[in-house]
């Protein structure tokens, strides 16, 4: 009871960036409403109260009605969903279910008892449509057959064929499909006296799959298909409730299924109940028993072992009527699929260049722009933050998105406005031990971060061997720091452990990152060298690793010594194998989805070449996962992936919401106009309530020297971006979860601010105007600079100033007439004593030589003569 | 004893002066001549030939032809500055554009020695004209004016435009024309330039900078040296055996040889635009 409720809390706390425009408290008042609800659909919530009860026609004709129990299912978003999504889908009263299954996904799902199906179906529940867009069981989605078919079931295992509510069809022998495969196409189905019921699959092309075996089924439900299942078999706690983040799969992942802006899906949820009977036959066949079982297993117990269960009350038939008919839809919409712009837009695109961070954001922003001729197109494209603004810088890109100030290079002036506020978490994973679900609490601080990033774990006994940190623990869930912060964790080492998956390029997500590591004296402490209070001491070769930086470099260099015959062939560094950075936050985003490792250390043998191959491990089981990775608050929302607390102030631990952003952005200073704001962790971690990873997306571009079109596109994208752009929504042009709006009023109002006057300033341009941004380098900047020992000619100063027209370091922005004489240095002083001197000496030392030979020659005999 | 040493010195700091001053501008004019005759080569398009248009040409090359008819000097560039390259001629640095390319490109030349082709360099007045014929074509730069340290640098090259600033050296005082110890620029402005290439090199090594010397000329140096020493030790063996006459006739043009190419090699761990 009690873990169900902070399951929930803590998933609702979770949803609270996504929930907190809209209507906050929409969930928990829906959830009050006792009364049977008519079919609601919110801005993207839905609930539902059904009430279902399972029968038993008796041998006399009477009915037996089991209590009914009335179920709510509520779920938060419904609305322009994007592939890979989740949602949280919560229900209530609904049976309690037994014999938990350690994995509820696809197949492995099925030995469970009274658990809620949850799966995703083409089509929407609605006898108005057209029999095309209605759903059924055919066209919903499973990733294997046994989830859908019954074939060659005994008579004891055919409990469908003595539902109540279906039909005198579907209680034939063999049934499912009209007409029923042949024996050439489906060998196995049709064999007396075995029983067999299809549920086929019917893709969006219209082609129907059998599915009365593996070779019948969608290409997407292959074995090892490219994403692992999402229908699930939830579990139903004793209380009745229940909760779970369900992925949505839009066209792009499922082409079969084929959700997608155009085609309206529903998520089916069916609580098995148990099947209702119809009247046996006397005595009581097999059939009629099986049908009448009500589990094996007692409520809330769990099915480690994987045993049978009572098919009656299992999940694998829930297409037939009697389950069916219990079914809850949720009519969901897909959000516009990310090349819409491409597609419907034939304007070449203002490439705006830099940071992930805004990639959700900029999802949901681009439709708004190249669907609206009055607009520009407007397309991110994310690469690291410095490359981004070298772009902007030499005219490659009208302008760059980064997060934090950077070097300038160019003589332009460059103005940040502030566009998004959003931030990055350290995003996990994490099964509590024994099926007890997932752990929503993790906390960290900065010392167990820079233990993660110096590669001071040793990841398994292979790491023993390395030089000086061979007493280190083996990974973060045996560091006694971790297990006090995080009590009741599994403490099973796993490589995985050892390492937090971050990003490989350099990012100002890192750099805020660490800045936040150099603000703590024990995590600095640590990595000069102090062992912790535990004895763990860090990884020489990242000893006195200068923090903040914008990258983590791979340092180590420990090959372990094995007797393995593949590591001895593929001889590589360990530690660089666990860490296995990657180049998107995306790409860590996902790998966190599905709980898969970026761990490069299995090792295949490929019998045929007899090499060795290593690769990345396998998918974690669940029950079992524990995985760490740096995200975007934006992907950890949009993914409903779980975000750590990061530590403060001794003990006070703050995770991402719209109050620790508020809280963070209240201590953010602007030192000088048009610049960033900056966030002083050392000031953070003052505060109790201030979340570090707090950042804000600038659009920067240049004040002078662009475009004029350039200049007013982007001037037209900070406006837009900070008014519309910051209304809450899941629509186009609206702002996902994860991000803290930016409004005229309130703690963000000095970005509002700031973004105005800086778009004034880049539309203004008040520079010479350029034409174009090429050119590059060939310029006037000859000389050897002033540092050159023998400068010739200075180059011009850099003037960032406002009112002073650009300098010749942009040769094709200066204007063919200056209209004013600069003020140009002086030339550098550059002579040579020795050039001067020279000459001079030799013909002095010349004559001399002369004089003196001369003399000694005329005096030595004089000399001699007089002695 | 005494007066041998005195002789030896006086021979070689006279022989250095001589050199310098009298027998380098032998060379330079030579090498000047094959220079012409290079150019002239590479700017009629052989087939076999890429013409200098930049961004990299080969050290030493001849890149272009500079005539400053007020001052009578007629001079080819070669590609680069380091103290040896100088010994041809002007040399074009090579972190800048050719000379009449759009943007700016420096030329240095040296002041006193082998040849001083930029001796009079500082006698250049504002409105005098200096003519350059490279592979696009001839551009005629207007002189701006002569420049010294503390003077202001002058205006950005306008867009399109073409600059070219010599810089050589120049001393004062009575023995001015033969202690050059400051650096002294002529800017010149073109109106139009010709297009350049993108890919120059973005520095030039420390030896090819103004009054820079190429210590990479050291192992060069001890080589010759020790030829002269093996010279003056075959010379005194050779003297055992036949008469000094006969020995002297043999040795002379090898030692003037050596000391000629020594000096050269002097040269070069010398600032560059003396």
């Amino acid at each position: 009871m009690r873990r169900a409720i902070a399951l929930v809390l803590l998933v609702a706390g979770l949803a609270v960036p996504a929930a907190a425009g809209a209507q906050p408290g929409d969930l928990d008042r829906l959830d009050q409403r006792a009364a049977p609800h008519p079919e609601r659909q919110a801005k993207g919530g839905f609930s539902q109260t059904k009430t279902l009860t399972r029968r038993f026609v008796q041998a006399d004709g009477s009915t037996y009605s089991f209590p009914s129990h009335t179920v709510t299912v509520t779920a938060d978003e419904t609305t322009n969903l994007r592939g890979r999504q989740r949602i949280l889908i919560r229900w209530k009263g609904a049976q309690p279910s037994g014999g938990r299954a350690s994995n509820p996904y696809g197949e492995n799902g099925l030995n469970q008892e009274y658990p809620v199906v949850i799966l995703q179906c083409r089509g929407l529940d609605d006898p108005s449509l057209p029999a095309k867009k209605q759903l059924s069981p055919a066209t919903c989605w499973t990733a294997s057959v046994a989830q859908r078919s019954q074939v060659t079931r005994s008579d004891n295992e055919a409990t469908w064929t003595h539902d109540l509510e279906a039909d005198a069809a579907d209680k034939a022998r063999v049934g499912g499909l009209d007409p029923f495969p042949t024996a050439e196409e489906c060998p196995t189905a049709d064999i007396a006296p075995y029983f067999t019921r299809l549920t086929p699959f019917v893709t969006a092309q219209g082609r129907t799959f059998e599915a009365c075996d593996a070779g019948h089924m969608p290409p997407e439900a292959a074995v090892g298909a490219a994403f692992p299942p999402a229908e699930i078999a939830a579990f139903t706690d004793t209380d009745g409730t229940g909760a779970v983040q369900f992925e949505v799969r839009s066209d792009v992942e499922n082409e079969s299924l084929g959700c997608s802006d155009r085609v309206a899906c529903s998520i089916v949820v069916i609580p098995i109940a148990g099947l209702s009977c119809d009247q046996p036959s006397s005595p009581m066949t097999l059939a009629d028993q099986a049908c009448r079982k009500g589990g094996r297993f007692p409520a809330g117990s769990s099915n480690f072992a994987n045993e049978g269960v009572d098919q009656a009350v299992s999940p694998a038939l829930w297409w037939a009527a009697s389950n069916w008919k219990n079914r809850f839809s949720i009519p969901i919409t897909f959000g516009l699929p990310p090349d819409t712009c491409d597609v419907l837009d034939p304007r070449p695109p203002t490439g705006f260049y830099g940071s992930e961070l805004l990639a959700q954001a900029a999802l949901q922003w681009a439709p708004a722009y190249c669907l609206n001729k009055q607009r520009f197109k407007f397309q991110l494209n994310q690469m690291s933050d410095e490359a981004g603004w070298n772009l902007m810088e030499n005219g490659g890109g009208a302008a760059a998105e980064v997060s934090s100030e950077h070097e300038q290079r160019g003589s332009d002036p460059v103005g940040y406005a502030p566009t998004a506020v959003t931030g990055f978490s350290i995003g996990y994973q994490i099964d509590k031990p024994d099926n007890a679900g997932e752990y929503t609490d993790l906390r960290l601080n900065a010392r167990l971060l820079a233990k993660l990033i110096t590669q001071s774990y040793l990841g398994s006994d292979l790491g023993r061997g390395h030089p000086g940190i061979g007493d280190n623990p083996l990974a973060i869930m045996n560091d006694p720091e971790f297990i006090e912060l995080n009590p009741g964790l599994s403490q099973t080492t796993q490589e995985v452990g050892a390492t937090v998956l971050s990003l490989s390029n350099s990012s100002d997500v890192i750099e805020q990152l660490t800045d936040y590591i150099a603000h703590d004296k024990e995590a600095m402490a640590f990595i000069h060298g102090k062992r912790d209070p535990w004895g763990m001491v860090v990884n020489p070769k990242y000893k006195n690793l200068d923090m903040p930086r914008s990258s983590i470099p791979l340092l180590d260099t420990y090959v372990p010594e094995t007797s393995s015959d593949c590591r001895q062939k593929n001889p590589a560094v360990y530690f660089n194998q666990l860490a296995a950075p990657v180049t998107t936050l995306r790409k860590i985003a996902e790998a966190l989805l599905d709980a898969w490792p970026n761990v490069q250390t299995r090792c295949d043998f490929d019998t045929g070449s007899g090499l060795y191959k290593l690769g990345r491990i396998d998918r974690q089981s669940f029950g079992s996962r524990f995985m760490l990775g740096i995200v975007s608050l934006g992907d950890a929302d949009r993914f409903g992936l779980r975000s750590a607390a990061l530590q403060t102030k001794p003990g006070r631990f703050v995770a991402p919401d719209n109050a620790s952003l508020a809280a963070a952005v209240a201590l953010m200073k602007q030192e000088k106009k048009r610049h960033p704001f900056l966030l002083d962790q050392a000031v953070v971690r003052r505060s109790a309530t201030a979340y570090p990873g707090t950042m804000v997306v600038y659009t920067a571009a240049r004040l002078q020297n662009l475009a004029e079109d350039d200049a007013a596109k982007v001037a037209q994208f900070i406006r837009i971006a900070t008014t519309e752009g910051q209304e809450r929504g899941s629509g186009n042009g609206e702002l996902p979860g994860g991000f803290l709006p930016i409004e005229k009023k309130g703690v963000t109002a000095k970005f509002f601010a700031a973004a105005q006057e800086t778009a004034a300033a880049i539309e203004a341009q008040r520079g010479p105007g350029g034409s174009d941004g090429s050119g590059g380098t060939d310029g006037p900047g000859i000389g050897d600079g002033p540092g050159g020992n023998g400068g010739g000619v200075a180059p011009p100063p850099a003037v960032p100033g406002d009112d002073t027209p650009s300098t010749a370091s942009e040769p094709s922005a200066v204007p063919s007439v200056p209209p004013t004489a600069l003020e140009m240095p002086a030339t550098e002083p550059v002579g040579s004593n020795l050039a001067g001197g020279l000459l001079p000496l030799l013909i002095l030392l010349g004559a001399i030589g002369c004089v003196a030979a001369t003399a000694l020659r005329i005096g030595a005999p004089v000399m001699r003569r007089r002695r | 004893m005494l007066s041998t040493s005195f002789t030896m010195i006086a021979i070689v700091c006279l022989w250095m002066a001589a050199q310098l001053l009298l027998l380098g501008g032998l060379s330079q004019h030579r090498a000047q001549d094959l220079l012409y005759d290079e150019l002239r080569y590479v700017l009629a398009g052989p087939p076999d030939e890429a013409p200098p248009l930049g961004p990299v040409v080969p050290v030493g090359d001849p890149v272009a032809l500079l005539t400053i008819p007020s001052l009578g000097v007629e001079q080819v560039v070669v590609e680069g500055t380091a103290s040896g390259d100088l010994l041809a001629g002007p040399g074009h640095r090579r972190d800048t554009v050719l000379p009449g390319q759009v943007g700016t490109s420096v030329v240095y030349g040296r002041a006193a020695s082998y040849g001083a082709p930029f001796a009079d360099l500082p006698d250049l007045h504002a409105g005098e004209e200096i003519d350059v014929v490279g592979a696009q074509g001839s551009t005629t730069f207007t002189v701006l004016g002569v420049r010294r340290a503390g003077d202001p640098l002058p205006q950005p090259v306008a867009d399109g435009a073409a600059r070219l600033t010599l810089v050589t050296a120049e001393g004062s005082g009575r023995l001015g024309a033969i202690a050059p110890e400051s650096v002294v620029y002529v800017d010149a402005d073109a109106a139009k330039g010709f297009p350049a290439p993108p890919g120059r090199p973005a520095v030039v090594p420390d030896s090819e900078k103004a009054m820079a010397a190429d210590e990479g000329a050291l192992p060069l140096l001890a080589l010759c040296l020790a030829l002269l020493l093996a010279l003056t030790l075959g010379v005194v063996a050779a003297r055992q055996r036949w008469s000094t006459v006969l020995v002297w006739v043999v040795a002379s043009p090898l030692a003037i040889a050596l000391s000629w190419a020594s000096t050269d090699v002097v040269m070069r761990l010398l600032p560059n635009l003396i």
